[in-house]
């Protein structure tokens, strides 16, 4: 990046920034810092008396709420168990579909399909499907002919988490994909060749081209997984509000619950700054371990 | 000088005659089809019928209606009326965005309303909110199969189930072979339906959602030994394989597969199409003690009403509308439409279906003798919000008691919060 830019250019520059520069100052950034000064009042959603200064109430109270760390350690156990089988499952199904065999657009949308269908819908799907009489149910007695005992998925606490954890990647999994396919399509075929005139096998090549050629890609996926998988909200607020026994409950509906549903704004907002520092911090270590290469 | 005179005249004549017409928001959940339909006859008879005011009806969804508003009144931009749930209305009265309607309620209107209507409305004093129907809970039957059953048919509140007897037609009714869970509680629902279908099987144990003397705490009586045993009472309705936990839908009644339906007087007209004559209503059992303190017997009450928002800058308009829709023969429409109990008594004597021998006047004797109001308290959204958790987790298999101790102690943080939500 060391070469300067000629002034001509830093203003078509800054005008491309421009857009995304406001919209994100608009609805992020500035959101963000009124939520920080939010964090240190008494704010409600609704009020008879004004809002006071409470210095750090807000943060103490945090540190001594079990729901939020319930929350935090059920986000981390989404993030621990979901990001790796869901970029593995992406990957996997990446280099299929990017094979050149007939009929494998028919296998791209329908692996993309999940991830084009809104959340809220497919959520409501399932849990049609996790329902004792549901499809789940029905084949799992099919296929154990009739060994199969009923579970009540969303009802139960050691089903409800795991059911809502494949159901997420299997919704996920299809966006990761696409992103590989594009990884995969930009490297070049001539890797593949001169391998093949080494002697290299199947094994070799996936190891020691593809998977390097990835490496960016692989990086991007894996941070955007794991940020999409501590907002965990959607999904848990149709299926299981939390239940059963707090076994399904995040840190985002936590935040939603205390903010909207308790009307505790000040509260909620102590609960978004500590939580972006979490994400951030997360973030940042998983870049310094996955340095991205740059070219430039 | 004449010229301009006149034409100063001019200008004045058509500005008046421009602003004649006041233009009013007015914001209503989007419920049952049937509920929906009514209002938006209603509005378009009203504009057409009058040229004083105009309604622009805007209908938002039901799900996060409450939580619609909320923002809204945050952020200033609430309509001139607007249509909430009843128990939301202290919560809003005292957040000061629902005005008082006492100056434009005459004697006779005051009269005429139901005392449930009344109750429901009041905050400190004033009435805050009207509504033009009022909700009946009690259990229907399917006649066919209790006759089966050989078990008896209450009909009205006072030789109305005891538990025992409850049980016991519970048990039968799930030995019929049609029968796969004799009692459907609505459980395909959740959120403000837990309290309003639940709480009187708190209250018929002896239990309460706060205390109602003080409304500062519900230690003792949410998480107390009544609470438990109703709790735990529930609970057993699902060990003992009379409710279904996860329903696929709320038809089982409709379909034959059920033989009681625990619901609102919403569920009449499908009920009805489907079972005809076999359709009964059954009266609240009697679940707890005589002496408790609810008498050992409640139902539910209180349903949507409209208020009239402080930021409106024409109320008088808004009432307008609430007046006419407060119109006997306009509650008539809306409640041969929904099931609902008529919200004046003007009303009730018109009604085929809550007219002595009506199909559903039991809901009126309900009313009258063993309806409980959802508490009176701003502090209510957390209430129903931990109260609502507590019964989903209960029925669910968690420890009773340490479900509701943990409601209990979110509801006082609440209260203690806000300093007890003075007034002013």
């Amino acid at each position: 990046m060391a070469y300067a830019l000629s002034k001509k250019k830093k203003r078509a520059v800054l005008l491309f920034i421009l857009p995304g520069l406001c919209l994100l100052s608009m609805f992020m950034i500035l959101p963000f810092l009124m939520s920080f000064g939010l964090s240190f009042t008494n704010q409600r959603l609704l009020s008879r008396y004004a809002t006071e200064f409470i210095g750090w109430s807000n943060y103490e109270r945090l540190f001594r709420d079990d729901l939020f760390f319930t929350g935090l350690k059920n986000n981390f156990v989404f993030a621990l168990i979901v990001v790796p089988i869901q970029t593995v499952l992406a990957l996997g199904m990446a280099m299929v579909v990017n094979k050149h065999l007939k009929g494998v657009k028919i296998f791209r949308t329908a692996y993309f399909m999940p991830t084009v269908t809104t959340m809220v819908v497919v959520s409501v799907v399932w849990t049609f499907m996790y329902n004792p009489q549901g499809l789940i149910n029905n084949f799992m007695q099919a296929i154990t002919f009739g060994n199969w005992e009923t579970v009540d998925f969303l009802k139960n606490s050691q089903w409800a988490f795991p059911a809502i954890m494949l159901m997420s990647i299997w919704q996920g999994a299809g966006f990761q994909m696409l992103i590989f396919l594009a990884g995969l399509q930009e490297i070049p075929e001539i890797l593949y060749e001169a391998a093949t005139i080494d002697g290299a096998n199947k094994w070799r090549k996936f190891w020691n081209i593809t998977l390097p050629q990835l490496r960016n890609t692989t990086t991007f996926v894996l941070i955007s997984t794991t940020i999409l998988a501590l907002r965990l909200f959607d999904q848990i607020k149709i299926m299981t509000n939390g239940g059963p026994n707090d076994s399904t409950y995040t840190v985002i509906l936590h935040l939603y619950n205390s903010g909207f549903s308790k009307q505790r704004v000040g509260y909620a907002s102590a609960i978004t700054v500590v939580f972006f520092l979490i994400v951030l911090a997360i973030s940042i270590v998983q870049r310094l371990i996955l340095r991205e290469e740059r070219e430039v | 000088m004449k010229k301009l005179f006149f034409l100063l005249l001019m200008v004045l004549t058509v500005t008046m005659v421009l602003s004649a017409t006041v233009e009013i928001d007015l914001w209503f959940h989007s419920g049952r089809g049937a509920e929906r339909n009514v209002l938006q006859d209603q509005v378009v008879r009203f504009n057409a019928m009058q040229d004083l005011v105009f309604v622009n009806a805007i209908q938002l969804p039901e799900g996060s209606y409450n939580e619609q508003v909320q923002a809204a009144a945050l952020a200033n931009d609430l309509p001139d009326l607007l249509d909430l749930d009843g128990p939301n209305m202290t919560n809003y009265a005292w957040a000061n965005f629902i005005m008082p309607l006492d100056k434009y309620m005459s004697v006779e209107l005051k009269n005429d309303l139901l005392p449930s209507i009344i109750k429901q409305g009041t905050y400190n004093g004033k009435i805050y909110a009207l509504g033009t129907f009022d909700s009946g809970l009690a259990i229907w039957g399917n006649k066919a199969y209790l006759k089966k059953a050989g078990v008896r048919i209450p009909t009205s509140v006072d030789d109305a189930w005891t538990k025992e007897e409850f049980m016991d037609a519970l048990a039968k009714l799930k030995a019929l072979p049609e029968v796969d869970y004799p009692l459907d509680l609505m459980l395909i629902e959740s959120g403000e339906w837990d309290t309003y279908g639940f709480s009187p099987i708190f209250q018929a144990f002896g239990a309460d959602l706060i205390n109602r003397e003080t409304y500062m705490t519900a230690d003792g009586v949410l998480n107390g030994p009544e609470a438990v045993e109703a709790g735990k009472w529930m609970r057993s309705l699902i060990e003992k394989g009379y409710v279904n936990r996860s329903p696929a839908n709320d038809a089982a009644l409709l379909d034959g597969t059920g033989a009681l339906a625990w619901t609102g007087h919403w569920y009449y007209n499908n009920a009805k199409d489907a079972l005809g004559d076999d359709l009964v209503l059954i009266p609240m059992p009697k679940l707890g003690d005589e002496d408790s303190k609810y008498g050992g017997q409640a139902t539910g009450m209180g349903s949507w009403c409209w208020g009239i928002t402080t930021n409106s800058d024409h109320p008088y308009a808004a009432w307008l509308f609430l007046r006419f829709i407060l119109r006997p023969e306009e509650i008539l429409l809306m409640s041969n439409a929904n099931g609902a109990v008529p919200s004046r008594f003007s009303a009730v004597a018109m009604s085929d279906l809550y007219k002595e021998g009506g199909a559903l006047e039991l809901y009126v004797e309900q009313a009258d003798k063993i309806a409980v109001e959802r508490p009176v308290t701003p502090a209510y959204p957390v209430i129903t919000l931990e109260f609502s958790r507590a019964i989903q987790e209960i029925l669910n298999g968690t420890d009773v008691q340490k479900t509701l101790d943990r409601a209990v102690e979110e509801i006082d943080w609440d209260i203690e919060d806000n300093n007890g939500y003075p007034m002013d």
